[in-house]
Protein backbone atom coordinates (compact mmCIF):
# COMPACT_ATOMS: atom_id res chain seq x y z
CA UNK A 1 0.00 0.00 0.00
CA UNK A 2 1.19 3.54 -0.75
CA UNK A 3 -0.01 6.03 1.61
CA UNK A 4 -0.50 9.26 -0.56
CA UNK A 5 -1.01 12.05 1.39
CA UNK A 6 -1.16 15.65 -0.73
CA UNK A 7 1.67 17.39 0.01
CA UNK A 8 -0.40 20.70 -0.22
CA UNK A 9 -2.64 20.46 2.33
CA UNK A 10 -1.12 22.04 5.42
CA UNK A 11 -2.96 20.40 8.27
CA UNK A 12 -1.77 17.10 7.20
CA UNK A 13 1.79 18.03 6.84
CA UNK A 14 1.57 19.53 10.47
CA UNK A 15 0.60 15.77 11.30
CA UNK A 16 3.23 14.43 8.99
CA UNK A 17 6.22 16.66 10.43
CA UNK A 18 5.39 15.47 14.22
CA UNK A 19 5.41 11.72 12.40
CA UNK A 20 8.98 12.68 11.06
CA UNK A 21 10.46 13.62 14.63
CA UNK A 22 9.18 10.27 15.36
CA UNK A 23 10.34 8.19 12.62
CA UNK A 24 12.96 6.43 14.37
CA UNK A 25 10.97 5.00 16.94
CA UNK A 26 8.95 1.64 16.38
CA UNK A 27 6.00 3.16 18.16
CA UNK A 28 5.28 5.53 15.20
CA UNK A 29 6.54 3.02 12.68
CA UNK A 30 3.91 0.43 13.75
CA UNK A 31 0.83 3.25 13.05
CA UNK A 32 1.63 2.15 9.62
CA UNK A 33 0.82 -0.27 7.08
CA UNK A 34 4.40 -0.74 5.59
CA UNK A 35 4.43 -2.52 2.20
CA UNK A 36 7.83 -4.98 2.68
CA UNK A 37 11.24 -3.96 1.59
CA UNK A 38 12.20 -4.09 -2.03
CA UNK A 39 15.52 -5.70 -2.32
CA UNK A 40 16.83 -2.33 -2.86
CA UNK A 41 15.72 -0.79 0.54
CA UNK A 42 16.60 -4.73 1.64
CA UNK A 43 20.29 -3.80 0.82
CA UNK A 44 19.94 -0.64 3.07
CA UNK A 45 18.26 -2.28 5.78
CA UNK A 46 21.02 -4.39 6.11
CA UNK A 47 24.00 -1.91 6.73
CA UNK A 48 25.21 -1.18 9.86
CA UNK A 49 23.04 1.22 11.99
CA UNK A 50 23.47 5.22 12.10
CA UNK A 51 21.72 7.38 14.55
CA UNK A 52 20.94 10.99 14.62
CA UNK A 53 23.47 13.13 16.07
CA UNK A 54 21.88 15.41 19.06
CA UNK A 55 23.83 18.36 18.42
CA UNK A 56 21.24 21.17 19.38
CA UNK A 57 22.31 24.41 21.21
CA UNK A 58 19.61 26.11 22.73
CA UNK A 59 20.35 29.59 24.03
CA UNK A 60 16.56 30.32 24.74
CA UNK A 61 15.45 33.57 23.50
CA UNK A 62 14.65 35.78 25.78
CA UNK A 63 11.29 37.72 25.77
CA UNK A 64 12.82 40.84 23.97
CA UNK A 65 14.65 38.94 21.65
CA UNK A 66 14.11 40.24 17.85
CA UNK A 67 11.26 38.43 16.26
CA UNK A 68 11.00 37.18 12.01
CA UNK A 69 8.73 40.27 10.76
CA UNK A 70 5.03 39.08 10.76
CA UNK A 71 4.58 39.32 6.99
CA UNK A 72 4.59 35.72 6.02
CA UNK A 73 6.04 36.53 2.69
CA UNK A 74 9.23 37.93 4.61
CA UNK A 75 11.84 34.80 5.76
CA UNK A 76 14.57 37.46 5.90
CA UNK A 77 16.26 36.54 9.31
CA UNK A 78 18.99 34.26 10.65
CA UNK A 79 17.61 30.57 11.11
CA UNK A 80 19.11 27.32 12.14
CA UNK A 81 18.45 23.48 12.04
CA UNK A 82 18.43 22.87 15.63
CA UNK A 83 16.56 19.72 15.71
CA UNK A 84 18.92 16.71 15.95
CA UNK A 85 21.00 15.60 12.47
CA UNK A 86 20.01 12.49 10.57
CA UNK A 87 22.74 11.02 9.25
CA UNK A 88 21.24 8.49 7.04
CA UNK A 89 17.58 9.56 5.51
CA UNK A 90 16.65 5.92 5.50
CA UNK A 91 12.63 7.04 5.73
CA UNK A 92 10.91 9.49 4.54
CA UNK A 93 8.54 12.26 6.39
CA UNK A 94 5.36 9.43 6.20
CA UNK A 95 8.40 6.74 7.96
CA UNK A 96 7.95 4.92 4.66
CA UNK A 97 10.99 3.59 3.55
CA UNK A 98 13.58 6.06 1.69
CA UNK A 99 12.28 4.33 -2.23
CA UNK A 100 16.08 4.02 -3.17
CA UNK A 101 16.64 2.17 -6.52
CA UNK A 102 19.28 -0.72 -6.54
CA UNK A 103 21.60 2.44 -8.25
CA UNK A 104 20.69 4.02 -5.01
CA UNK A 105 20.85 1.49 -2.76
CA UNK A 106 23.99 0.04 -3.89
CA UNK A 107 25.05 3.63 -3.56
CA UNK A 108 24.76 3.93 0.01
CA UNK A 109 26.09 1.09 1.04
CA UNK A 110 29.10 1.90 -0.85
CA UNK A 111 29.58 4.98 0.90
CA UNK A 112 28.71 3.71 4.38
CA UNK A 113 30.48 0.27 3.82
CA UNK A 114 33.69 1.77 3.06
CA UNK A 115 36.42 1.85 5.59
CA UNK A 116 37.70 4.83 4.45
CA UNK A 117 35.36 7.92 3.72
CA UNK A 118 34.91 8.90 0.17
CA UNK A 119 35.90 12.10 -1.24
CA UNK A 120 32.55 14.07 -1.49
CA UNK A 121 31.83 17.82 -2.39
CA UNK A 122 32.01 19.26 1.54
CA UNK A 123 35.15 17.15 1.68
CA UNK A 124 36.99 18.83 -1.14
CA UNK A 125 35.65 21.91 0.45
CA UNK A 126 33.06 22.96 -2.34
CA UNK A 127 29.36 23.37 -2.44
CA UNK A 128 27.82 20.71 -1.10
CA UNK A 129 24.28 21.29 -2.61
CA UNK A 130 21.57 23.39 -0.56
CA UNK A 131 19.81 20.52 1.52
CA UNK A 132 23.29 19.51 2.83
CA UNK A 133 24.01 22.95 3.99
CA UNK A 134 20.54 23.49 5.44
CA UNK A 135 20.81 20.08 7.42
CA UNK A 136 23.68 20.74 9.44
CA UNK A 137 23.51 22.29 12.35
CA UNK A 138 24.95 25.82 11.62
CA UNK A 139 22.96 29.18 10.78
CA UNK A 140 21.91 30.67 7.73
CA UNK A 141 20.66 34.54 7.28
CA UNK A 142 18.38 35.04 4.16
CA UNK A 143 18.65 38.24 2.71
CA UNK A 144 15.34 38.99 0.57
CA UNK A 145 14.64 41.45 -1.81
CA UNK A 146 11.61 41.74 -4.86
CA UNK A 147 13.10 39.26 -7.32
CA UNK A 148 15.16 37.15 -5.38
CA UNK A 149 16.05 35.89 -2.15
CA UNK A 150 20.01 35.11 -0.69
CA UNK A 151 20.14 32.53 1.71
CA UNK A 152 23.83 32.71 3.19
CA UNK A 153 25.11 30.07 4.90
CA UNK A 154 27.84 29.56 7.45
CA UNK A 155 29.22 26.28 6.91
CA UNK A 156 31.15 26.80 3.25
CA UNK A 157 30.31 29.91 2.87
CA UNK A 158 27.81 29.10 0.65
CA UNK A 159 25.04 30.64 -1.18
CA UNK A 160 21.40 29.56 -2.52
CA UNK A 161 20.06 31.70 -4.53
CA UNK A 162 16.15 31.53 -5.17
CA UNK A 163 14.76 32.94 -7.82
CA UNK A 164 11.40 35.10 -7.43
CA UNK A 165 10.76 36.95 -10.59
CA UNK A 166 13.22 34.59 -13.37
CA UNK A 167 12.73 37.27 -15.91
CA UNK A 168 15.37 39.24 -13.54
CA UNK A 169 17.50 36.46 -13.55
CA UNK A 170 18.13 34.75 -16.62
CA UNK A 171 19.96 31.28 -16.85
CA UNK A 172 23.89 30.93 -16.72
CA UNK A 173 25.55 29.07 -19.43
CA UNK A 174 27.02 27.00 -17.40
CA UNK A 175 25.41 24.94 -14.57
CA UNK A 176 26.19 24.89 -10.94
CA UNK A 177 27.01 22.90 -7.71
CA UNK A 178 23.52 24.53 -5.90
CA UNK A 179 21.67 24.06 -9.29
CA UNK A 180 19.11 26.92 -10.14
CA UNK A 181 16.54 27.84 -7.75
CA UNK A 182 12.97 29.42 -9.05
CA UNK A 183 10.18 30.38 -6.56
CA UNK A 184 6.95 31.22 -6.54
CA UNK A 185 4.12 31.65 -3.29
CA UNK A 186 1.52 29.41 -3.25
CA UNK A 187 -0.64 31.38 -0.37
CA UNK A 188 1.86 31.52 2.09
CA UNK A 189 3.74 28.67 1.45
CA UNK A 190 7.09 29.43 -1.03
CA UNK A 191 7.48 26.77 -3.35
CA UNK A 192 10.82 26.58 -4.67
CA UNK A 193 11.93 24.00 -7.79
CA UNK A 194 15.57 23.21 -7.87
CA UNK A 195 17.16 21.54 -10.52
CA UNK A 196 20.24 21.77 -13.19
CA UNK A 197 23.10 20.77 -10.89
CA UNK A 198 26.49 20.85 -12.32
CA UNK A 199 27.60 17.82 -10.58
CA UNK A 200 25.90 14.70 -9.12
CA UNK A 201 25.73 15.27 -4.89
CA UNK A 202 25.11 13.39 -1.32
CA UNK A 203 21.97 14.51 0.27
CA UNK A 204 23.19 13.47 3.60
CA UNK A 205 26.28 13.34 5.33
CA UNK A 206 26.45 9.15 5.12
CA UNK A 207 25.83 9.50 1.42
CA UNK A 208 22.33 8.82 0.47
CA UNK A 209 22.92 10.00 -3.54
CA UNK A 210 21.48 12.29 -6.12
CA UNK A 211 21.99 12.82 -9.18
CA UNK A 212 22.77 16.28 -11.22
CA UNK A 213 19.63 15.34 -13.36
CA UNK A 214 17.57 15.07 -9.75
CA UNK A 215 14.64 18.14 -8.99
CA UNK A 216 14.13 19.21 -5.71
CA UNK A 217 11.11 20.94 -4.37
CA UNK A 218 11.49 22.78 -1.63
CA UNK A 219 8.06 24.06 0.54
CA UNK A 220 8.68 26.56 2.82
CA UNK A 221 6.64 28.19 5.24
CA UNK A 222 7.02 30.22 8.15
CA UNK A 223 5.32 29.39 11.50
CA UNK A 224 4.60 31.21 14.65
CA UNK A 225 3.46 28.25 17.56
CA UNK A 226 3.17 31.37 20.11
CA UNK A 227 5.53 29.99 21.95
CA UNK A 228 8.03 32.65 21.15
CA UNK A 229 10.04 29.90 19.46
CA UNK A 230 9.39 30.65 15.03
CA UNK A 231 10.88 28.31 12.66
CA UNK A 232 10.93 28.09 9.14
CA UNK A 233 8.76 24.64 8.62
CA UNK A 234 10.52 22.64 5.04
CA UNK A 235 9.15 19.94 3.26
CA UNK A 236 11.85 18.76 0.68
CA UNK A 237 10.93 16.70 -2.21
CA UNK A 238 13.43 14.52 -3.86
CA UNK A 239 12.68 13.72 -7.34
CA UNK A 240 15.33 11.75 -9.23
CA UNK A 241 14.40 8.36 -10.62
CA UNK A 242 18.07 7.89 -11.37
CA UNK A 243 18.65 6.94 -7.56
CA UNK A 244 14.66 6.88 -6.26
CA UNK A 245 11.91 5.12 -7.21
CA UNK A 246 9.85 7.63 -6.78
CA UNK A 247 9.54 11.38 -5.19
CA UNK A 248 9.93 11.10 -1.89
CA UNK A 249 10.16 13.95 0.88
CA UNK A 250 11.17 15.22 4.10
CA UNK A 251 10.60 17.26 6.60
CA UNK A 252 12.75 20.07 8.58
CA UNK A 253 11.78 22.93 10.94
CA UNK A 254 14.81 25.58 10.95
CA UNK A 255 14.69 27.64 13.98
CA UNK A 256 14.95 31.48 14.58
CA UNK A 257 18.01 32.13 16.17
CA UNK A 258 18.88 35.89 16.45
CA UNK A 259 22.11 35.17 18.87
CA UNK A 260 23.69 33.54 15.79
CA UNK A 261 23.35 36.90 13.86
CA UNK A 262 27.44 37.04 13.76
CA UNK A 263 28.11 34.05 11.95
CA UNK A 264 31.55 31.98 12.73
CA UNK A 265 34.18 32.13 9.76
CA UNK A 266 34.66 29.00 7.57
CA UNK A 267 37.85 29.08 5.68
CA UNK A 268 38.22 25.58 4.49
CA UNK A 269 40.09 26.92 1.63
CA UNK A 270 42.87 27.40 3.86
CA UNK A 271 43.03 24.03 5.13
CA UNK A 272 42.41 22.01 1.77
CA UNK A 273 45.59 23.60 0.02
CA UNK A 274 48.21 23.13 3.27
CA UNK A 275 50.84 21.40 1.92
CA UNK A 276 52.25 20.97 5.71
CA UNK A 277 48.74 18.44 6.88
CA UNK A 278 47.47 15.27 5.07
CA UNK A 279 44.50 17.82 3.89
CA UNK A 280 42.37 14.76 2.29
CA UNK A 281 41.47 13.73 6.42
CA UNK A 282 42.00 10.31 5.39
CA UNK A 283 39.39 10.13 2.67
CA UNK A 284 39.72 8.35 -0.40
CA UNK A 285 38.46 8.60 -4.00
CA UNK A 286 35.23 6.56 -4.47
CA UNK A 287 35.18 4.10 -7.17
CA UNK A 288 33.47 4.10 -9.97
CA UNK A 289 30.11 1.94 -10.08
CA UNK B 1 53.06 41.75 20.68
CA UNK B 2 50.43 39.26 21.81
CA UNK B 3 51.22 35.62 19.89
CA UNK B 4 48.41 33.76 19.07
CA UNK B 5 49.03 31.00 17.46
CA UNK B 6 46.54 30.85 14.44
CA UNK B 7 46.99 27.26 14.47
CA UNK B 8 44.67 26.76 17.20
CA UNK B 9 41.50 27.84 15.55
CA UNK B 10 42.88 25.97 12.66
CA UNK B 11 42.98 22.92 13.98
CA UNK B 12 39.19 23.28 15.17
CA UNK B 13 38.30 24.00 11.85
CA UNK B 14 39.65 21.61 10.45
CA UNK B 15 37.65 19.34 11.93
CA UNK B 16 34.92 20.90 11.31
CA UNK B 17 35.37 21.03 7.61
CA UNK B 18 36.52 17.69 7.39
CA UNK B 19 35.05 15.45 9.67
CA UNK B 20 31.34 17.06 9.39
CA UNK B 21 31.66 16.12 5.85
CA UNK B 22 33.03 13.09 6.09
CA UNK B 23 31.72 11.85 9.47
CA UNK B 24 34.77 11.00 11.08
CA UNK B 25 33.60 12.61 14.32
CA UNK B 26 30.31 13.21 15.07
CA UNK B 27 30.08 16.51 17.47
CA UNK B 28 32.40 18.07 14.92
CA UNK B 29 30.23 21.16 14.97
CA UNK B 30 29.90 21.89 18.89
CA UNK B 31 33.03 22.58 18.81
CA UNK B 32 32.33 26.58 17.62
CA UNK B 33 30.85 28.14 20.77
CA UNK B 34 27.30 29.09 20.10
CA UNK B 35 27.09 33.31 20.79
CA UNK B 36 24.29 33.75 23.27
CA UNK B 37 24.75 37.58 22.63
CA UNK B 38 20.86 38.78 22.11
CA UNK B 39 20.52 42.26 21.18
CA UNK B 40 16.24 43.44 21.25
CA UNK B 41 15.72 45.71 18.47
CA UNK B 42 14.69 48.50 20.59
CA UNK B 43 19.04 48.73 21.36
CA UNK B 44 20.41 48.56 18.28
CA UNK B 45 21.90 52.20 17.43
CA UNK B 46 19.46 53.33 14.30
CA UNK B 47 21.53 53.38 11.28
CA UNK B 48 23.29 56.50 9.98
CA UNK B 49 22.97 55.82 6.64
CA UNK B 50 22.58 53.02 4.25
CA UNK B 51 24.61 51.15 2.27
CA UNK B 52 22.50 48.41 1.19
CA UNK B 53 22.87 46.98 -2.02
CA UNK B 54 26.01 46.05 -4.84
CA UNK B 55 29.06 47.55 -5.38
CA UNK B 56 32.32 47.17 -7.19
CA UNK B 57 35.89 48.56 -6.64
CA UNK B 58 36.30 51.63 -8.65
CA UNK B 59 39.38 51.33 -10.06
CA UNK B 60 40.50 47.77 -10.08
CA UNK B 61 43.76 47.71 -7.60
CA UNK B 62 45.87 44.98 -5.88
CA UNK B 63 47.71 47.28 -3.16
CA UNK B 64 46.16 49.46 -0.86
CA UNK B 65 48.28 52.54 -2.51
CA UNK B 66 48.23 55.10 0.58
CA UNK B 67 49.20 58.54 -0.10
CA UNK B 68 53.04 58.39 0.91
CA UNK B 69 55.29 55.61 1.71
CA UNK B 70 54.45 52.72 4.54
CA UNK B 71 56.14 53.61 7.75
CA UNK B 72 57.38 49.96 8.03
CA UNK B 73 59.28 49.27 11.50
CA UNK B 74 62.52 47.42 10.53
CA UNK B 75 61.15 43.71 11.25
CA UNK B 76 57.95 44.86 9.08
CA UNK B 77 60.21 45.77 6.39
CA UNK B 78 62.03 42.45 6.60
CA UNK B 79 59.23 40.53 6.38
CA UNK B 80 57.96 42.47 3.54
CA UNK B 81 60.80 41.95 1.63
CA UNK B 82 60.60 38.56 2.19
CA UNK B 83 57.38 38.61 0.40
CA UNK B 84 58.32 39.93 -2.62
CA UNK B 85 60.97 36.99 -2.68
CA UNK B 86 58.69 35.01 -2.46
CA UNK B 87 56.94 36.58 -5.28
CA UNK B 88 59.43 36.83 -7.59
CA UNK B 89 59.95 33.33 -7.32
CA UNK B 90 56.38 32.28 -7.94
CA UNK B 91 56.10 30.81 -4.12
CA UNK B 92 52.92 32.11 -3.41
CA UNK B 93 51.47 29.52 -0.70
CA UNK B 94 54.78 30.74 1.30
CA UNK B 95 53.51 34.39 1.97
CA UNK B 96 49.74 34.42 0.09
CA UNK B 97 47.55 31.80 0.48
CA UNK B 98 44.83 33.86 -0.91
CA UNK B 99 46.14 33.79 -4.42
CA UNK B 100 47.48 30.10 -3.51
CA UNK B 101 44.99 28.38 -1.76
CA UNK B 102 41.66 30.83 -2.12
CA UNK B 103 41.85 31.44 1.47
CA UNK B 104 39.49 34.55 2.71
CA UNK B 105 41.98 37.41 2.00
CA UNK B 106 40.85 38.86 5.89
CA UNK B 107 40.19 42.82 6.27
CA UNK B 108 41.10 45.00 4.24
CA UNK B 109 42.35 42.63 1.40
CA UNK B 110 38.50 41.63 0.75
CA UNK B 111 37.86 45.33 -0.41
CA UNK B 112 40.38 44.90 -2.50
CA UNK B 113 39.07 41.87 -4.81
CA UNK B 114 37.90 42.88 -8.32
CA UNK B 115 34.54 41.26 -8.07
CA UNK B 116 31.30 42.94 -7.00
CA UNK B 117 29.87 42.50 -3.53
CA UNK B 118 26.28 43.45 -2.03
CA UNK B 119 26.31 44.84 1.42
CA UNK B 120 23.11 43.95 3.85
CA UNK B 121 21.75 45.41 6.69
CA UNK B 122 19.76 43.67 9.03
CA UNK B 123 19.61 42.80 12.45
CA UNK B 124 22.28 45.65 13.51
CA UNK B 125 24.80 43.86 11.49
CA UNK B 126 25.87 44.79 8.21
CA UNK B 127 26.91 41.77 5.80
CA UNK B 128 29.62 41.73 3.21
CA UNK B 129 28.79 38.61 0.50
CA UNK B 130 31.43 38.87 -2.25
CA UNK B 131 31.33 37.58 -5.51
CA UNK B 132 34.38 36.32 -5.19
CA UNK B 133 34.00 32.79 -3.81
CA UNK B 134 31.03 33.54 -1.95
CA UNK B 135 33.11 35.17 1.03
CA UNK B 136 32.09 37.18 3.82
CA UNK B 137 32.81 39.37 6.33
CA UNK B 138 30.07 41.17 8.99
CA UNK B 139 30.79 44.40 11.26
CA UNK B 140 28.80 44.27 14.10
CA UNK B 141 26.52 48.01 14.66
CA UNK B 142 24.64 45.91 17.72
CA UNK B 143 26.15 48.77 20.06
CA UNK B 144 27.15 45.30 22.55
CA UNK B 145 29.90 44.28 24.05
CA UNK B 146 30.98 40.69 22.40
CA UNK B 147 33.48 38.25 23.54
CA UNK B 148 37.34 38.38 21.53
CA UNK B 149 37.91 35.77 19.38
CA UNK B 150 38.94 32.26 20.54
CA UNK B 151 41.86 32.74 17.79
CA UNK B 152 42.17 35.08 14.66
CA UNK B 153 40.17 34.64 12.08
CA UNK B 154 40.48 35.92 7.92
CA UNK B 155 38.60 38.17 8.33
CA UNK B 156 38.96 38.94 12.02
CA UNK B 157 36.28 40.48 14.90
CA UNK B 158 35.46 43.71 13.25
CA UNK B 159 32.83 45.97 15.93
CA UNK B 160 30.98 49.36 14.15
CA UNK B 161 29.23 52.72 14.95
CA UNK B 162 27.51 55.31 13.21
CA UNK B 163 29.85 58.84 13.40
CA UNK B 164 26.71 60.70 12.02
CA UNK B 165 26.48 59.23 8.38
CA UNK B 166 29.72 57.65 8.25
CA UNK B 167 30.22 54.06 9.90
CA UNK B 168 33.63 53.86 11.60
CA UNK B 169 34.52 50.02 12.25
CA UNK B 170 37.34 48.08 13.74
CA UNK B 171 39.17 45.26 13.35
CA UNK B 172 40.88 43.34 15.28
CA UNK B 173 42.45 39.13 15.65
CA UNK B 174 42.96 39.25 12.35
CA UNK B 175 44.82 35.92 11.15
CA UNK B 176 48.38 37.01 10.05
CA UNK B 177 47.95 34.26 7.91
CA UNK B 178 46.19 36.97 5.49
CA UNK B 179 48.22 40.38 4.25
CA UNK B 180 46.98 43.89 3.97
CA UNK B 181 47.35 43.88 0.16
CA UNK B 182 48.85 42.00 -2.08
CA UNK B 183 52.70 41.78 -0.28
CA UNK B 184 51.91 44.30 3.33
CA UNK B 185 51.99 42.02 6.29
CA UNK B 186 50.83 42.74 9.24
CA UNK B 187 51.03 40.94 12.86
CA UNK B 188 47.89 39.12 15.07
CA UNK B 189 47.92 42.36 16.59
CA UNK B 190 46.92 45.05 13.69
CA UNK B 191 44.12 46.97 14.01
CA UNK B 192 42.30 48.10 11.05
CA UNK B 193 39.54 51.38 11.24
CA UNK B 194 37.44 51.72 8.57
CA UNK B 195 35.36 55.11 8.14
CA UNK B 196 32.56 53.92 5.12
CA UNK B 197 30.68 56.85 3.96
CA UNK B 198 28.63 57.29 1.23
CA UNK B 199 30.26 60.63 -1.14
CA UNK B 200 27.19 60.44 -3.36
CA UNK B 201 24.48 57.95 -3.62
CA UNK B 202 26.48 55.97 -5.54
CA UNK B 203 30.10 55.84 -4.13
CA UNK B 204 30.60 54.36 -1.48
CA UNK B 205 34.39 55.18 -0.14
CA UNK B 206 36.36 53.13 2.64
CA UNK B 207 38.89 54.89 3.82
CA UNK B 208 41.21 53.00 5.82
CA UNK B 209 43.94 53.02 8.98
CA UNK B 210 46.39 50.39 9.68
CA UNK B 211 47.88 50.27 13.32
CA UNK B 212 50.33 47.64 14.21
CA UNK B 213 53.70 48.77 16.33
CA UNK B 214 55.25 45.80 15.33
CA UNK B 215 55.47 46.36 11.47
CA UNK B 216 54.25 50.31 10.82
CA UNK B 217 56.54 53.06 13.13
CA UNK B 218 52.94 55.04 12.62
CA UNK B 219 49.56 54.91 11.59
CA UNK B 220 49.05 54.84 8.04
CA UNK B 221 46.07 55.41 5.50
CA UNK B 222 44.71 54.43 2.58
CA UNK B 223 41.45 55.48 0.40
CA UNK B 224 38.98 52.69 -1.50
CA UNK B 225 36.36 53.80 -3.52
CA UNK B 226 33.56 51.87 -4.48
CA UNK B 227 30.81 52.34 -7.28
CA UNK B 228 27.15 50.98 -6.88
CA UNK B 229 26.25 48.06 -9.33
CA UNK B 230 23.05 47.20 -10.80
CA UNK B 231 21.16 44.71 -8.39
CA UNK B 232 21.88 40.81 -9.57
CA UNK B 233 22.36 38.05 -8.52
CA UNK B 234 26.23 37.04 -8.35
CA UNK B 235 27.23 33.23 -10.52
CA UNK B 236 28.01 30.90 -8.15
CA UNK B 237 32.16 31.76 -7.77
CA UNK B 238 34.37 28.81 -6.66
CA UNK B 239 37.51 29.47 -7.15
CA UNK B 240 38.98 26.24 -5.74
CA UNK B 241 37.66 25.35 -9.37
CA UNK B 242 40.40 27.69 -10.63
CA UNK B 243 43.33 26.41 -9.18
CA UNK B 244 42.35 22.51 -10.00
CA UNK B 245 39.17 20.73 -11.21
CA UNK B 246 37.01 18.96 -9.72
CA UNK B 247 37.22 15.76 -11.20
CA UNK B 248 41.19 15.87 -10.53
CA UNK B 249 39.80 16.80 -6.71
CA UNK B 250 37.33 14.20 -6.35
CA UNK B 251 40.16 11.82 -7.60
CA UNK B 252 41.96 12.73 -4.86
CA UNK B 253 44.63 14.41 -6.85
Amino acid sequence: MQFRIDPSAWQARLLLAVASQLAFCDSALAQFPHPPPSPAQQIVNGLRPSAPLDNRQSTPLTGDAPMPSDDPHDLSGTWMHTDDLIFRNVRDMYALMTPFTEAGAKALARRVNSKSPFINASAICRPPGQFFQLDLNFPFHIFQSKNWMEWVFEEYHGVWNVILDPSAAPAPKEKSYMGRSEGHWEGDTLVVETKDFAHDFWIDANGAPASASAKLTYRIRKVNPGDHNPYLQVLITIDDPTYYTRPWTLARRYHWRPNRVIMNEYNCEEQIGDPSVKSDAGLIPEPKG
Amino acid sequence: MTMVDWRVGWASKIAVGLSAAAMLAAPAHAQFAESTVIVPDSAIPRAGAHFEGAWKIAKPQTSLQPAGSIPFTREGRKHYEENKAYRAKGDYDDYDIYTSRCSNPGVPRLGLTSLRFKIWQQQGVLTFVYEWNRAMRQIDMRGVDTPPLDAPTMAGHSIGRWDGATLVATTTDISERTLLDDLVPHTADAKVTERFRLADHDTLEDRITIEDPAYFTHPWDAVITYKRQPDALFPEDVCLDRLKSYDAAMAGK
